[in-house]
């Protein structure tokens, strides 16, 4: 009897449907996290209290309640009241009210930590609000808040994990049913393990490597590389004419 | 003292008069005064500034002189006075009378102390940016970017980002971004204020490059040599209040008052 007996080629669509899922949670959930944040961060920066209130409290609300609990709540707790959210609404909107909180404090300390002179600068220069804020605050609160929000994006991927208690058909899931068919806890949890850990790693070496490439300066969007090939090409030839 | 918006039948001639090359008095102050929490850091300062003419105001920290001029582009508003822009009134009694302020700065070019570069952007897309958001097309944009920064000496610099240029290359391509919307009036906040020497002259060669090609600047300096040879008129503001003004050579040479006596001796001291 070797360590592995699970006929792990039976099992492999299973496993690839909560990937599958796990992933979809992980998009879904991180898209809705970020803007939710980010609006609950311009909330707490704004002059009017009462809307910096409100985003305050929400924010110490759910930093400090587990994960787990708002999973409960949001999936059992509200069908007890009547309202039946299916499997992935449920667990979205949990990863969602969660991850929107610890990710309100990234955007808000980075949008504080842009230079009070770049505001300044940029009205000085007839740009609006909007425009300020969309091509000079934005940006440079991206790149401080980028590292903050690369970590909490792999801890929402490994959250997902804990959808299990609610049989989200992801990943943990799955492994779980594996687990009650062959009764091999170890090895199909090591499995599981080794499959989240080759999710997260490049995706957070992923991040790692964008974060290097923005600090050093290397365009990313298309636009922006041809901007600066044509200021080269324009910026050589009249240097060469002088 | 009326100076209130033109009436509807004079909007076209109000139109054509903001245009830089039609206002003889590009910048005219009246009656101006300011306070911050109850202290007040303006009181009732005057000041005309005709095309191409160059003035600098000079005086203590903290007399007022930067207030003064971050209240031409509306960066602080006043509490009381008058002040037209390019012939245009932006500012009369208490009350704001511009409705365009992205206009107004348009028309106002500003240079400041710590440069305020934009990081995440090169030198030449710093000096683009305003003219995009303006509404100028890509690629004339690039076109008089490049010029500009050719005009500062700093075509070779043009895609380095500012953490990559030394103090006075930034406050070049700083001169450079104000000049990008062709205001009719350039204010320099202590453009020299945190450069080394060599930096100085570098920025101080381009600036007396642009009084030369007729650019109308107001100058808060302590720079007393340059302000007395570029400068048309001199202005000494000590705690909000015009002390003395005048021709250079009267102001900085000669002065009357006793106070810029006692200014121009701590500075002679300590230079």
């Amino acid at each position: 009897m070797g360590p592995f007996e699970v006929p792990w080629s039976e099992y492999t669509p299973a496993l690839w449907e909560g990937l599958k899922r796990t992933m979809a949670f992980t998009v879904a959930s991180f898209a809705g996290a970020a803007v939710l944040g980010l609006v609950l961060a311009l909330l707490r920066l704004s002059r009017l209290r009462v809307l910096r209130l409100p985003a305050a409290v929400y924010t110490e609300l759910f930093k400090n309640v587990p994960l787990l609990a708002i999973i409960f709540l949001t999936y059992f707790g509200l069908a007890s009241v009547g309202i039946r959210l299916g499997v992935f609404e449920a667990g979205c909107a949990s990863l969602i009210i969660f991850y929107a909180a610890y990710l309100s404090e990234i955007f808000r300390s980075a949008i504080a930590g842009v230079h009070g002179g770049q505001q300044e600068a940029a009205e000085a220069l007839g740009l609006g609000r909007i425009s300020t804020f969309a091509h000079v605050v934005f940006p440079q609160a991206l790149r401080l808040a980028l590292p903050g929000t690369n970590t909490m994006l792999v801890d929402l991927l490994k959250s997902t994990s804990l959808l299990v208690t609610i049989s989200a058909a992801e990943l943990m899931s799955e492994g779980r049913l594996i687990t009650s068919a062959t009764f091999r806890a170890l090895e199909v949890y090591l499995v599981i393990a080794a499959i989240y850990f080759a999710l997260c790693y490049p995706l957070s070496q992923g991040l790692l490597w964008l974060e290097r490439r923005i600090r050093a300066g290397i365009p990313l969007s298309p636009a922006r590389r041809r901007r600066l090939r044509l200021a080269r090409a324009l910026l050589a030839e009249k240097g060469a004419s002088v | 003292m009326t100076g209130q918006a033109p009436d509807p039948g004079d909007r076209a001639v109000e139109q054509l008069a903001t245009s830089p090359v039609r206002a003889e008095v590009v910048v005219l102050i009246e009656h101006l005064s300011k306070s911050f929490d109850g202290r007040l850091v303006l009181d009732d300062v005057h000041l005309k500034v005709g095309r191409s003419k160059i003035v600098s105001i000079i005086g203590q920290s903290g007399g007022g002189k930067t207030t003064l001029l971050r209240c031409v582009n509306l960066l602080e508003r006043p509490d009381h006075g008058l002040l037209t822009v390019a012939g245009e009134t932006i500012f009369s009694g208490d009350r704001l009378v511009c409705h365009d302020l992205a206009r107004l700065r348009q028309t106002v070019g500003m240079v400041f102390q710590r440069f305020n570069l934009f990081p995440h952007l090169t030198a030449v897309e710093n000096v683009m940016l305003a003219q995009r958001r303006a509404g100028v097309p890509e690629q004339v944009a690039l076109e008089r970017s490049v010029q500009l920064l050719r005009r500062v000496g700093l075509a070779h610099r043009g895609v380095a980002y500012p953490e990559q240029l030394s103090g006075g290359e930034q406050q070049r391509v700083a001169i450079a971004r104000a000049l990008a919307l062709k205001p009719a009036v350039l204010l320099f906040d202590e453009p020299t204020s945190s450069l080394d020497p060599e930096s100085t002259g570098e920025v101080l060669r381009v600036m007396r490059e642009l009084a030369e090609d007729g650019m109308t600047m107001i100058l808060v300096t302590h720079e007393l040599p340059f302000a007395r040879d570029v400068s048309d008129w001199v202005v000494f503001i000590d705690g909000g209040r015009i002390v003395e003004e005048g021709e250079p050579a009267d102001v900085l040479v000669r002065p009357s008052q006793l106070r810029t006596k006692a200014f121009l001796a701590s500075y002679a001291a300590s230079h």
